[in-house]
């Protein structure tokens, strides 16, 4: 199923968000799939997640607003831009982020980096908001996003495996 | 060729709708004691991200989008280098000031004064219109033909590190707020 996935999409297009860029991610391929099928959606797959940020900071101030995509390993290539370019210039990009090392991790080398996100985030006063349910999703996610752009800050939204079901090693 | 001279020399020629991202450090500020202007975006730190940073611009402007980057900073981040080649943004022209050093910090020599050509790599990512350039009448000629040619264009501009002139405000909440602004009201 892949309800949280449209649920997100239709969260993104109501708030104009309309350029989607990131770096990959099992999960969140569903998500991406889907905004890739919708023409109100550029969505531009970069090398590396601190180059997503940087597109993602061109689009915001060329007038279009962003979205960025990652899983949280990518979090760790992705501090230096949001505390040295987002937070000091006080732009507002949506991060959607797949919280690896969760329950049902079958991989040791996504434990750290899934358990760290949320601590990078909170050292960063960057909110993060973790979607574990598919209750009241778009509430959540059009609120977060509602949120982003009130406090012109980044803002992460994780998922989880008990949102979209998880990667499994086979 | 001197970085300082060859920015005040091009930003003469550049039309008000043009936009112009300035790597960290000398390059940003020699562009705002050159010709500050509501559509140049200067940047403060992220080091390796103004060409990406450019690539966001030019994806949402119908006018030119420049990058006036580094060789340090695209070294760091050549991946976008690679992105700019898939995207393949006809408004975007990326200029890397190349003195083949981190001049600003320690003046240690980079990849670029070895073996690294980063016109070569700009080519190996797809970018087709590429050049290398170490004097200013090479420069402004190919800049002025980008300006009005589709692009992507890579030209790197061999300079020679010199004298910084004094550090430009610090500002990036002002300069992005004033940028955002100039382009929501040409759309």
């Amino acid at each position: 199923m892949s309800d949280w996935a449209q649920t997100i999409a239709d969260s993104l297009k109501e708030s104009e968000i309309s350029l989607i860029t990131g770096v990959t991610d099992s999960s969140l391929s569903i998500l991406i799939n889907l905004l890739r099928e919708d023409s109100y959606f550029s969505v531009i797959p970069a090398s590396r997640e601190e180059e997503a940020i940087g597109i993602a900071v061109g689009s915001y101030v060329s007038g279009t607003k962003s979205a960025v995509y990652m899983q949280s390993s990518g979090v760790g290539n992705s501090v230096n831009a949001l505390a040295s370019l987002c937070i000091p210039a006080r732009i507002p990009i949506p991060m959607i982020i797949n919280l690896r090392g969760d329950i049902g991790e079958f991989n040791i080398a996504q434990v750290l980096m899934g358990k760290v996100t949320p601590q990078i985030f909170d050292n960063l006063n960057i909110p993060t908001y973790i979607l574990d349910s598919d209750v009241s999703l778009e509430d959540k996610v059009t609120g977060a996003l509602k949120l982003c752009y009130a406090s012109h800050q980044p803002l992460a939204i994780g998922l989880t495996p008990l949102l979209h079901g998880g990667k499994s090693s086979k | 060729m001197n970085r300082y001279h060859a920015i005040q020399k091009l930003m003469s020629i550049v039309d008000e709708k043009v936009v112009i991202v300035g790597n960290l450090g000398p390059t940003s500020d020699e562009m705002r004691h050159a010709m500050h202007r509501d559509k140049n975006f200067y940047t403060y730190g992220s080091m390796g991200l103004c060409s990406s940073i450019a690539l966001g611009i030019a994806l949402n402007y119908s006018d030119k989008v420049i990058s006036f980057d580094g060789d340090g900073s695209v070294l760091m981040n050549m991946g976008t280098l690679a992105t700019i080649g898939r995207e393949n943004p006809l408004n975007l022209i990326v200029l890397i000031w190349d003195n083949e050093m981190w001049g600003q910090v320690g003046r240690q020599f980079s990849h670029t004064h070895y073996q690294t050509n980063l016109e070569e790599i700009a080519q190996g990512c797809g970018i087709k219109k590429t050049i290398t350039v170490d004097n200013e009448d090479d420069l402004e000629k190919v800049f002025v033909k980008a300006l009005s040619d589709d692009g992507p264009y890579v030209i790197v501009a061999k300079i020679k590190e010199s004298e910084y002139l004094s550090v430009a405000p610090v500002e990036p909440e002002i300069i992005a707020f004033n940028f955002r602004k100039s382009m929501i009201q040409n759309a």
